[in-house]
């Protein structure tokens, strides 16, 4: 049994985000428990006072008290809590201790100090239960995210713990992936286990969840059974600022595609191929044709080369030898590089200086300072044009990344899940910009696994599959269905082992 | 506090350790370039200045400083470095640990001398080229002779190795000005520092 | 030298001991790094350096392991040969050139092999089992698991500068510097945050003593060697 009774916690230089105000909570064991709610609303923060890292890690103000089966956790070291509380985090690059798979599984029962036999027997264990076979004895860096994330959580189960808090554990995976977890929790569940998951994608939980966490402003808002909160329909959970719990009402007449009356003459991809020498993963994409100011959502399972196809759009990689065709003028690798801007998964790779003006000024061809003002203005920066890029939070520093790209007057951007982890608001935030970025004639491509982006901004999809273009379609009424279809029913092969 | 050294401590340093060695040997690379050998001891623990001055905001108990020196020397026999370098690798990090303990950790001009001391830690590596020649020379007397050998003992004199000890301290001193600077400029503005 | 092939598994048929190879690479070290030619060194020296040659070899480097034997047995052969007939300006380039390489060329080779054929677990289980303090345990090991992070940073760091047109060199080389280190640091010290909370939650810290399930073990290879190299040793010393 976990408790919260009267938890105030704020972080010791946090900001006023994020703290927890009057917690009181009762989890019984063998519950799931789902937190949901806006990013910054606290729910990351709760996960940390059940699993102990706040406070031993996270330093900060904490009052009232807590129990977690009987322990107080702030009062435990984190090694015993974490022989009772298992952790699995949003990112699956950053949790890893080892580089090999094998060793992570074991980790943590090695710093447990149990007896050899003892480890090798929960090895087997784990490695069974969540089919791991294949993934043994391979090198961290050669797994996709859903992959790691599948090693994290098995990594938690050696140690058999009796709780399990995940923090938005869904943020990097595709939808199959989604599917894995999911049974892997309802595994779990089954085995009695107390699970506390933070998340802002609730389709996956909505038939798992035994309660549903509703928090706002660092403290408990509602609380929701699974039988009320399953009914709910999108434009409530809209109105809660959540997303959507079912794929299935996602409505195609929502999806407003932008009327394309361009006589400018289309995008021709020529020749895109790549092979990596190290793994079976190889690019192929003879030709495809894409109107110019659409908004291209390249779809498909981690594995299918989206990525790949990215860079080789963006001219990354040198050795591409495909062409890229506007109009009269046709592209190699080197010019690509100069026509197109990729706003990257983790932006903070592509911010560079001291302040957000100048960020956009080093973007220029040359330095205009009307100019950038201008674009900031557009994109609501205005105001924090002198701060430090990486002062900002997530959104805001994707926006700015976002103006670097207009201010380079490249006319191809790319987005890389540019949804990942986001909540509604943002999603919706990152779906404006999109429009705005296409009135501004700029031609967009966006990976993504988030169909509600899709379906609220893009005019296009290129769909991905083993290195090739599966399939091309603009998006309307009749093949919304196509896209959902997708989304929801197509599982995975195992066999598509590789991500890069 | 606890004085004692939490493994969240050791992590810290295992971290710091790693970029603090990127950078050097990134930075190293000029090396290569036989005119830039010279100023390899001044310019590596220079820029190594940014990660360590970051590093230093997070240390307030003895010991991790000088364990950062110990695990750099590990990895730098590891790497095929000359032995010889653990000893320095040890020595100079202890008493900038020493220094810096002095100041409580957050007295400005200890710090810059500790990070000047700590620099010192590279001139291990060059000692096989100075004084492990004796028994070199030795042998090069007895095969090829004393006028050879003592060209070559010319061409490396002792006064170079002492220059070499005065560029990394200046090395450490400045490094420990740039990486203050950058810690204002960017990570105190973001919120890191 | 790659930073990704660091402690990173490669499938072998052929294992060694972390603490056989930590044998061969110190004493690969200490002989082949002290030099002289006189006596039984003459002897010495040259078979020692044979052994990262076989290493190569075994690991299928072979391309690596030509240029190793060309480099190393010219300037051994050099030093033996050539440096007593010659004399003047050659004499003095042949002197620094055979001597770096013969003295500096194998113990890297040798530490390229140890580094990329261990894995962290490995090496953990090797120095616990040489009874090294956590406090040096516990940084070391993260050390090696955070350079293969480090480089991802950076290289996700240099194709977004590839991207913006910004190039090493040039007019600004220190603000380009700068945007190098501090985006990169900014990046891997979050991580490092991420990584060291996903840790603790794993019991790492814990005092009482740690299990280790990693194949370690001493073979009949590994005593081959180690007996190999450390005779090698004593006769360097006693009779070198």
């Amino acid at each position: 049994m976990i408790s919260f009774e009267n938890v105030c916690f704020h972080y010791e230089n946090g900001t006023e985000k994020n703290c927890l105000q009057n917690i009181n909570l009762t989890i019984q064991d063998g519950e799931l428990i789902l937190l949901c709610g806006e990013s910054g609303c606290g729910k990351t923060t709760l996960t940390r006072l059940v699993n102990g890292l706040i406070p031993h890690f996270y330093t900060g103000n904490l009052s009232g008290q807590i129990l977690v089966n009987g322990n107080d956790p702030s009062s435990t070291a984190l090694y015993e809590s974490a022989e009772t509380v298992g952790s699995v985090f949003q990112n699956p690059r950053s949790q890893f201790f080892n580089v090999d798979t094998s060793s992570e599984l074991v980790f943590g029962c090695e710093n447990m100090g149990l007896a050899q036999a003892e480890i090798r027997r929960r090895l087997l264990q784990v490695t069974h239960d969540l089919n791991l076979h294949h993934l043994l004895d391979r090198s961290i860096f050669a797994l996709s995210g859903g992959q790691k994330q599948k090693i994290a959580c098995g990594s938690v189960a050696a140690l058999e713990p009796e709780v399990i808090v995940l923090d938005e554990p869904s943020s990097n995976l595709d939808t199959a992936s989604i599917r894995e977890l999911a049974a892997l929790l309802a595994l779990w569940k089954s085995q009695g286990k107390t699970i506390v998951i933070a998340e802002h994608r609730l389709h996956y939980l909505s038939e798992l969840a035994d309660r549903i966490v509703l928090m706002d402003n660092g403290s408990i808002k509602k609380v929701f059974s699974r039988s009320i909160f399953s009914k709910l329909r999108n434009p409530e959970l809209a109105q809660l600022g959540l997303r959507i719990i079912n794929l299935n009402q996602l409505n195609p007449n929502a999806c407003v595609t932008p009327k394309i009356k361009d006589t400018s003459p289309p995008l021709v991809i020529k020749n895109f191929n790549y092979a990596y020498s190290y793994c079976q993963l190889s690019l192929d994409i003879k030709h495809a044709k894409l109107p110019q100011k659409s908004i291209v959502a390249v779809i498909g399972h981690n594995g299918s080369g989206k990525t790949t196809f990215a860079r080789c759009l963006c001219g990354l990689l040198k050795k591409c030898p495909g062409l890229l065709e506007i109009g009269d003028r046709s592209l190699p690798p080197k010019q690509r590089l100069k026509n197109c801007f990729m706003v990257m998964q983790d932006v903070n790779h592509q911010l560079f200086t001291e302040s957000v003006l100048d960020e956009l000024l080093i973007s220029m061809e040359t330095p205009d300072n009307n100019e950038a003002q201008r674009i900031l203005e557009s994109l609501n920066l205005s105001a924090f044009k002198d701060l430090h890029p990486m002062s900002l939070s997530g959104g805001q520093k994707q926006r700015v990344a976002i103006a670097c790209a207009v201010a380079s007057q490249h006319p191809i951007i790319l987005f890389d899940e540019p949804t990942s982890g986001l909540d509604l608001v943002h999603m919706q935030q990152v779906a404006q910009n999109l429009q705005h970025l296409s009135e501004l004639g700029k031609t967009q491509f966006v990976i993504t696994h988030d169909p509600e982006l899709i379906l609220s901004a893009c005019s296009h999809v290129m769909h991905l599959k083993d290195g090739q273009l599966f399939d091309q379609y603009p998006i309307n009424q009749n093949s919304v269905s196509k896209i959902l279809n997708f989304f929801t029913n197509e599982t995975q092969p195992l066999s598509a082992e590789r991500a890069v | 506090m606890n004085n004692k050294l939490q493994a969240k401590d050791l992590i810290n340093i295992g971290i710091f350790t790693a970029i603090y060695f990127v950078v050097f040997f990134a930075t190293g690379m000029v090396g290569y370039i036989p005119v830039m050998m010279l100023v390899m001891p001044f310019l590596c623990p220079f820029m190594a200045g940014i990660p360590l001055m970051l590093f230093l905001t997070k240390v307030h108990k003895f010991g991790m400083i000088t364990i950062m020196g110990l695990v750099l020397s590990i990895l730098m026999i590891l790497l095929g470095h000359p032995w010889v370098g653990l000893p320095f690798g040890i020595l100079f990090p202890l008493l900038a640990d020493l220094i810096l303990k002095s100041g409580q950790y957050t007295d400005w001009q200890k710090i810059k001398t500790a990070s000047m001391v700590f620099s010192l830690w590279i001139i291990g590596q060059f000692v096989p080229f100075f004084f492990m020649r004796d028994s070199y020379f030795a042998t090069l007397r007895a095969g090829y002779g004393d006028v050879y050998a003592d060209t070559l003992m010319a061409i490396t004199p002792l006064w170079v190795f002492f220059v070499i000890i005065a560029f990394a301290a200046l090395g450490g001193l400045a490094g420990a000005l740039l990486g203050k600077s950058v810690l204002k400029k960017h990570f105190q503005r973001a919120g890191i520092a | 030298m790659d930073l990704h092939s660091f402690g990173v598994t490669k499938k072998s048929k052929f294992w060694l001991d972390p603490r056989t190879k930590i044998t061969m690479l110190l004493i690969v070290n200490i002989v082949l790094m002290g030099g002289g030619y006189s006596g039984l060194s003459a002897f010495l020296r040259p078979t020692l350096a044979l052994l990262p040659l076989g290493l190569l070899i075994i690991e299928s480097k072979l391309k690596a392991a030509l240029y190793y034997l060309i480099f190393v047995s010219l300037a051994m052969s050099c030093e033996i040969f050539l440096v007593s007939q010659t004399a003047g300006l050659i004499n003095l380039l042949l002197v620094i050139a055979s001597g770096l390489l013969s003295r500096f060329v194998p113990p890297l080779v040798m530490g390229y092999y140890v580094v990329s054929t261990t894995k962290i677990s490995e090496f953990v289980a090797a120095m616990e089992g040489m009874h090294l303090p956590r406090q040096i345990i516990i940084p070391f090991s993260v050390m090696l698991r955070f350079f293969p992070t480090v480089a991802e940073e950076n290289s996700a760091i240099s194709d977004a500068m590839r991207m913006r047109g910004i190039r090493l060199g040039g007019k600004n080389a220190s603000t380009v510097i700068e945007y190098r280190i501090v985006p990169m640091l900014m990046c891997t010290v979050k991580i490092g945050e991420e990584l060291s909370a996903a840790a603790l939650t794993r019991g790492l810290g814990k005092p009482t003593r740690r299990t280790n399930v990693c194949r370690v073990g001493l073979g009949l290879i590994d005593w081959i060697l180690i007996i190999f190299s450390l005779t090698l040793l004593l006769l360097w010393i006693f009779l070198g």
